[in-house]
């Protein structure tokens, strides 16, 4: 069994669990992960497969061929929104060779 | 904060260093943060802030309130990563980032990031940079709660 953790819109997709535990098959990858969560929760799988939610595996976003391991932590992540603004500041990119030495 | 954290680089953070990177559920005095980045270094001369509050207006509709919602562990992680990179890249001398999780009101303190660098132009890079690069990567939730019920926010295109 993998336990997956839920955040935000995932967690409220499933019903407010902060758990998923979802039976793997042996060797399973990230996207037989996927396709397991979409056979039971296809919101969650349509968000999956749409790549606005992503998988992480020991808190790394991970790629869908990567394999899951016993033990490892799992967790689906929606779009993140810190702070309060909301977009990117729209200022032009900051490049540290444009520094100026004055203060 | 413990010394168990450690940064990226394999190395124990220290208590100082914990200190400068947090998510808490507690409000958080901007004077204190400011003086725990100006202990630092003697050689900070510019010190940029930006301080992120809740506002009552989301997309039009009102707002009455917000809960933060982040992974632990992981989100700590990438603001660590985050503090680094301003050090490394943007010529930073000290970074400090504070996110609060929890229940919000309108008007209340959200996120703060003070950078201190040598000079303004570095310091005011490094905050822009610091605050764009945690809403990209930083695991953490935005509920809003609005007058016609409760929204997930998605902030980026």
């Amino acid at each position: 069994m993998v336990t997956v953790r839920l955040f935000g819109m995932t967690k409220m997709l499933a019903g407010n669990q902060g758990t998923l535990s979802l039976a793997l098959p042996e060797g399973g990858r990230v996207k037989d992960l996927v396709a397991v969560i979409d056979a039971a929760y296809p919101k969650i799988g349509e968000l999956l497969q749409k790549k606005k939610v992503l998988v992480s595996i020991n808190q790394d976003i991970a790629h869908e061929d990567l394999a899951v391991r016993d033990g490892d932590e799992v967790a689906l992540l929606p779009p993140f929104a810190g702070g309060s603004e909301e977009c990117r500041t729209g200022l032009p990119a900051a490049k540290p060779e444009r520094i100026h030495n004055e203060s | 904060m413990s010394l168990e954290q450690v940064t990226e680089a394999g190395r124990p953070a220290t208590d100082d260093e914990a200190m400068l990177v947090r998510v808490q559920r507690e409000d958080f005095s901007i004077d204190e943060e400011l003086r725990r980045v100006r202990a630092r270094s003697k050689r900070i001369g510019g010190i940029a802030i930006f301080l992120g509050t809740a506002r009552d207006r989301s997309k039009g509709k009102d707002v009455d309130g917000i809960t933060f919602e982040h992974y632990e562990g992981m989100a700590q992680k990438k603001l660590r990563e985050i503090r680094e990179r301003a050090l490394k890249d943007f010529g930073a001398i000290e970074l400090l980032i504070l996110h609060r999780y929890g229940e919000i009101g309108i008007g209340d303190n959200i996120v703060l990031i003070i950078a201190g660098a040598e000079h303004r132009a570095e310091a005011f890079q490094a905050c822009k940079w610091a605050i764009d690069e945690l809403k990209q990567i930083t695991p953490i939730w935005k509920l809003e709660h609005t007058t016609e019920g409760e929204v997930w926010v998605e902030e980026h295109p």
